[in-house]
């Protein structure tokens, strides 16, 4: 690697050795405390009782240190061992990463950009995942069988411009070239084994301090099994505490030099500083599980007094530097201001959106011209299935007089070019029975009816749908959004009439009996939709989609 | 006891020289990493344009001269034989293809053409790892040629025959050009 400073970083790999040592003396302290105490619980009790003022309180003496020394090298070798076996999988476990879809057009640039980044350092071999979340942020991940995983949000994705996920995923695979990465992705997984079992103690001890409070009786066979919980308790608590703690070991300078090795391979750090600017005063991830995991993320998931702050205290403590000191660093290398800088970022929020086209009326009907002479009429869905109709095909619609060519008519270019996956397609629309047809949406494939403009997509394609910002909203999109919110502000919950003769049947499946389920998207945005259980299909009929994205996108900007 | 001082110099000069050429190798080896990544991209470049020329036709009816131009460029790069004559028409094929994206933003069904846009985002995706892989290269060059220049590597670079490496250098007429100053 050409980055005089990466040579620095390699020697890092002693933070790893650091770890492990820290690891064995909690052990160590643990277990020996452990014992100290058990032991002078025998003694005490072995003393007759009207000699116990006697008593003096006394240390463990040295071959029985030096056994619990043994036993904790071995636990604390099991403890790494466990930790370090299948860490990347296990990181992205709980942090609720995806893999990459490769139907999804975003998803698809991501793979693109981490291709191109692999290039500029000379063909590093990094995976994309990404964590379907509305919050925005960005890590990188390494283990010790050489393996780089690169991952951000949809919310990432869906508000930041090319350039500027580039400059992020610099950042993160300048982490992965200088070798950082694997420290601080051990640090931060070393003591997440303890974080779920705490979680599920502290629910056992609400519960049965819930549960004492009505049962008087059994109270004391209990009361032992309460107070080896209570101490288990309390040693979690410490390993928290420690995973605090070892944070020290991460200094906060690697992300200066992250910023730096990003901005030597994309040449571009008014990107990079626009990136950061979005990701730091927005939603970073907050309450996330993922904000445990500080260390790995391009900014702190958490807004922490720490991080904005100087001194020797922040610097031992805290895992990111401030993020004001970053931006000065980068707009100072891009020559440019903190004004610029704000209305590149403003200018994304605002960028144009693209109309969805508006379903045409039943009755109407093409002429095509063909082989020199005036064909038709022909309908919508005859219409879908010539594969011989090109953009440049002169066409007419019978109630107009205008002569255009195809890729004019907005409600034809949604269902020309189709035809081979038409003929193929076997799923049809739940209300017309037509063939539906493959369109893109958001970036997203889903399955559009011609005819009607209902829409079949999967349950986990409307999350990353509702995120995406790519389509304006009409009028009447607006209209009937509204009307859904002032109805449920009136009416409690406004029922769904059920009938079980007007349930569809699943496109994907079509089980006779499994019948799709009339129900709102939520309870809060009381959007109806039919919902398939058994393959997760849901059919939206037309403008369903867009009100929903509409009422949700409208909360969340309010927020 | 001369002669062992003697002895021990000659292999502290054997130690030295084997280190600087594995150095020399291993700098020629990522060069030649280099230019085979660029080799690969350019490829894909070139595999792309006939695909585009033909979504870009049934919209741009008007703008033959741009198609034309782009096609041409295309096969010049193809044919081109040596390096100089290969990055001059490399460069051109660069600025063909900007000038018909420019063309092509007056025509918003073509962007808005499924296939178009695929094609696009591809072309953006090569177009940017011709750009990282070039840089690459030429930082690999660079290095190697510091290396194969400096004494008293330059001694070992040259009884094994280590040679200077060309950069691929942008000769866009756009980009090279320095901004002419008008009061």
């Amino acid at each position: 690697m050409p980055y005089s400073f990466t040579q620095i970083e390699e020697d890092k790999t002693r933070t790893i050795g650091f770890v492990f040592s820290f690891l064995i003396l909690f052990y160590f302290l643990a277990f020996w405390g452990i014992a100290m105490v058990v032991a002078n619980a025998i003694a005490y009790s072995e003393i007759p009782t009207y000699e116990q003022q006697s008593f003096v309180f006394f240390f463990l003496d040295f071959p029985t240190t030096l056994i619990i020394l043994a036993i904790a090298c071995v636990v604390g070798y099991g403890h790494w061992s466990y930790t370090t076996s299948n860490l990347i999988k296990k990181m992205l476990g709980v942090l609720g990463a995806e893999k990459l879809n490769e139907k999804d057009t975003y998803h698809q640039m991501f793979r693109n950009i981490l291709d191109e980044v692999s290039v500029a350092t000379g063909g590093v071999k990094i995976e994309g995942v990404i964590i379907p979340t509305m919050a925005m942020n960005a890590f990188a991940l390494s283990d010790f069988e050489g393996h780089h995983v690169l991952g951000t949000t949809e919310g990432v994705l869906a508000r930041l411009s090319r350039a500027q996920i580039e400059a992020i995923v610099g950042h993160e695979v300048a982490h992965i070239v200088s070798r950082d990465c694997l420290a601080t992705t051990v640090t931060s997984s070393i003591f997440a084994l303890y974080g779920g079992l705490l979680k599920g103690i502290e629910l056992m001890l609400r519960g049965s301090g819930r549960r004492s409070s009505y049962s008087s009786r059994g109270r004391g066979s209990g009361g032992g099994a309460v107070a080896v919980i209570l101490l288990i308790y309390i040693l979690l608590l410490l390993t928290k505490f420690l995973s605090h703690l070892v944070r020290m070991f991460i200094s906060r300078q690697r992300e200066y030099r992250a910023d730096a090795i990003s901005v030597r391979l994309t040449r571009d750090p008014l990107s990079l500083a626009e990136a950061l600017y979005a990701i730091a005063y927005h939603w970073r991830g907050q309450e996330l599980t993922a904000q445990e995991m500080e260390a790995i993320f391009i900014v702190n998931p958490q807004y922490a007094y720490l991080d904005e702050h100087e001194g020797i205290f922040a610097e031992l403590f805290s895992t990111h530097p401030p993020v004001e000191k970053r931006l000065g660093i980068l707009l100072e290398m891009a020559h440019a201001d903190v004004e610029q800088l704000v209305q590149g970022v403003k200018k994304l929020e605002n960028k144009p959106r693209t109309q969805v086209p508006e379903a045409v009326g039943i009755d109407t009907k093409w002429m095509v011209h063909k082989d020199g002479r005036w064909q038709g009429p022909f309908e919508l869905v005859q219409m879908a299935t010539f594969d011989w109709i090109e953009p440049q095909t002169w066409i007419k619609r019978l109630d107009e007089d205008k002569v255009k060519p195809a890729y004019e008519d907005q409600a034809l270019a949604g269902v020309l070019g189709h035809s081979d996956e038409m003929k193929e397609a076997s799923e049809k629309c739940p209300r017309c029975h037509l063939a539906l047809s493959k369109v893109y949406y958001e970036g997203v494939e889903l399955e559009k009816c011609p005819f009607c403009h209902g829409v079949l997509v999967h349950e986990n394609d409307v999350k990353r749908i509702i995120i995406r910002q790519d389509v304006g909203f009409s009028e009447k999109v607006k209209h009937i959004a509204e009307t859904i919110k002032k109805t449920a502000d009136m009416f409690m919950a406004p029922a769904i009439k059920r009938n079980p003769q007007t349930l569809f049947t699943c496109p994907k499946c079509n089980h006779p009996r499994n019948k799709m389920h009339r129900m709102f998207y939520t309870e809060v945005y009381k959007v109806e939709m039919d919902r398939c259980f058994a393959c997760g299909s849901i059919w939206f009929d037309h403008d369903e989609l867009e009100v929903l994205q509409y009422l949700i996108e409208e909360a969340t900007t309010r927020a | 006891m001369i002669l062992w001082i003697l002895l021990g110099l000659i292999v502290v000069a054997m130690i030295w020289a084997i280190g600087v050429y594995n150095r020399l190798v291993q700098l020629r080896e990522n060069v030649k990493n280099g230019w085979s990544q660029i080799d690969v991209q350019l490829k894909r470049r070139h595999d792309l344009i006939p695909n585009l020329v033909e979504t870009a036709k049934g919209y741009m009816a008007h703008e033959k001269d741009t198609l034309e131009k782009v096609i041409k460029a295309r096969q010049q790069a193809i044919n081109a034989s040596d390096l100089k004559d290969r990055q001059q028409a490399e460069n051109l094929l660069t600025s063909t293809l900007r000038s018909l994206f420019a063309v092509s933003e007056q025509y918003p069904n073509l962007k808005a053409d499924r296939q178009m846009m695929q094609l696009h985002e591809e072309l953006t995706t090569t177009e940017n790892k011709i750009t990282f892989a070039r840089q690459y290269y030429n930082d690999e060059v660079n290095r190697l040629n510091t290396a194969v220049q400096s004494f008293p590597a330059n001694v070992i670079a040259g009884s094994f025959n280590f040679k200077k490496n060309d950069f691929f250098e942008i000769e866009d007429a756009a980009q090279k050009e320095t901004p002419k100053v008008k009061f």
